[in-house]
């Protein structure tokens, strides 16, 4: 039986009277690489989002390790250094260096003295391929680098989660597949993950668990090789078919 | 005959500076003091309000946090609005002559009154830009520093204010060469500054023009050079415009999955193939 790392239970979000999410529960195991899919407003970055709580849920709750971080018991900025997110434009620091980036979270929020919180950047950016450009600043290198430098920031502060929100849909097309380089190699090292994402192939080949949404609801979940070779719901089914032919 | 009024005023400005060099040079030493002094208290002050200002706050937070934060935002709003709005002339005659009657006491110190109604005065503008300047950010920005854990403060002190300084450094630049101007006007409660010198010196001697015609020389110098430092200050913030590939760090090279520089098998290769067409 392995661990629940996260438990989202009855999660509903509204933004004043339109209702994003509905009633959402799913549960992330130590790790599972689980992809979201769905069409364009369907909720997935919302319910990314609202994991992080970078929005608040209107109702429902967020357990990590069985304890309910909506509740006001745990510090929000405790809980967000445990979870990673990648965001889709990356928002890299762009007042700092790509090393700078990578260490200024363990410094001011984890306590880690300069030495080893560079180190540990430098790993995670070698991690990444990014290591030679550590003096660039963010503004100076390609979208799939700027990619790979957030997922080392991300990584740099050791998560137990790390939340991807469609890590690939603002990039050109040849640069996506180092940023899936990437994650792919993550997902290899049992790195816990909830992706976010359009890349079909990802979510079929890399995943261990894939989730359909439609409308704000989870309408299918499971084995990516059952969601795509034989989805029970017709919704599935016509969004497979529609996002796979296209 | 031209040649003959010209050579009077510089006749007439050399006597003055040979006589009362002295004089002008500490007006220009206090001016400069007092701005570069106000200025900077003034942007501490403008930060501060800045940081105040801008403390997220939702209907989900409890509601002591909220009422506090509305107090804070009417108190910045009050003192914007009232040092934004009067002269600056008038503020000092308030504060100097105001004193006794609210505390029972007066400033013996010319100097420290003049630093709080200067520095109080750029504050005031200063909040404003603030609140621009870090309105101006990404707040892509602020959601990466909250999603690795920090809070408002540490957000604020490493990530946004530092690029909001960059952004803001015209405004504080206009607002310190303003300063080097307006703090003439501290002469009202006896401040010893760059223009009290003229007033001093062309009262004793009248010789209000060629007095003028230095005074208008030495504001202008001190207010080119500090563009002068501004611009270099600019580009300084604004960082190099190159960066150097590094490939010879020995943890770089040992610590990783992979070696640099990457060869055609490496899998994280820009050129890879892999999942190319197969975008949705």
């Amino acid at each position: 039986m392995s661990e629940h790392i996260l438990e989202i239970r009855h999660l509903s979000k509204t933004f004043g009277t339109h209702a994003v999410l509905k009633d959402i529960d799913f549960t992330v195991d130590k790790g599972d690489v689980t992809s979201i899919i769905g069409a364009s407003g369907s909720g997935k970055s919302t319910l990314l989002r609202c994991i992080n709580l970078l929005e608040t849920l209107t109702t429902g709750e967020i357990l990590f390790h069985g304890q309910d971080v909506t509740a006001g018991k745990i510090n929000p900025s405790a809980y967000r250094a445990k979870v990673g997110m990648v965001f889709q434009n990356f928002n890299l620091f762009s007042n700092l260096t790509v090393l700078g980036n990578c260490m200024i979270g363990q410094q001011k929020v984890s306590k880690i003295p300069k030495e080893e919180a560079k180190n540990r950047a430098l790993y995670y950016l070698n991690k990444v391929g990014m290591a030679p450009y550590i003096n660039a600043r963010p503004d100076q290198i390609s979208g799939g680098q700027k990619q790979r430098v957030a997922i080392a920031r991300a990584l740099a502060m050791e998560p137990e989660v790390l939340l991807f929100d469609e890590p690939t849909s603002a990039l050109d097309p040849e640069m996506v597949g180092e940023v899936l380089d990437v994650m792919k190699s993550l997902a290899k090292d049992r790195m816990t993950m909830l992706v976010v994402t359009h890349e079909m192939a990802f979510a079929r080949d890399v995943s261990t668990h894939v989730v359909y949404m439609a409308d704000g609801v989870i309408e299918e979940e499971g084995k990516p090789s059952k969601i795509f070779s034989d989805p029970e719901s017709p919704r599935t089914r016509e969004f497979l078919k529609r996002i796979l032919n296209a | 005959m031209e040649n003959h009024m010209f050579a009077q005023l510089f006749t007439d400005i050399a006597s003055l500076w040979a006589k009362y060099h002295t004089m002008y040079l500490t007006g220009i030493l206090n001016t400069l003091i007092l701005a570069v002094v106000a200025t900077l208290i003034g942007c501490v002050i403008g930060f501060i309000c800045g940081i105040l200002q801008t403390i997220p706050c939702g209907p989900k937070d409890n509601i002591v946090k909220r009422v506090l934060l509305k107090i804070i935002r009417i108190i910045i709003r009050i003192y914007v609005e009232v040092f934004r709005g009067t002269p600056m002339i008038l503020q000092a005659v308030f504060i100097y002559y105001g004193m006794p009657y609210f505390f029972g006491v007066s400033f013996k110190d010319i100097w420290t009154v003049s630093i709080i109604v200067v520095s109080v005065n750029t504050g005031a503008y200063m909040a404003e830009s603030v609140r621009g300047g870090i309105m101006s950010i990404d707040p892509g920005q602020f959601e990466g520093a909250r999603a690795i854990g920090m809070n408002h403060l540490q957000t604020m002190l490493y990530i946004v204010l530092p690029q909001t300084l960059r952004n803001i450094m015209p405004q504080i630049g206009n607002n310190y060469i303003i300063n080097v101007k307006d703090t003439s006007v501290m002469f009202i409660i006896g401040f010893n500054d760059f223009f009290a010198v003229h007033k001093m010196v062309s009262g004793a001697v009248f010789k209000y023009f060629p007095s003028a015609f230095l005074e208008m020389g030495g504001y202008l110098i001190l207010t080119l050079v500090a563009s002068f430092l501004l611009r270099k200050m600019e580009k300084r913030l604004a960082g190099k415009s190159n960066y150097e590939l590094v490939n010879t760090d020995t943890l770089t090279m040992s610590a990783g999955t992979y070696s640099y520089p990457r060869d055609a098998a490496s899998p994280f290769d820009e050129t890879s193939k892999d999942y190319k067409g197969e975008k949705a």
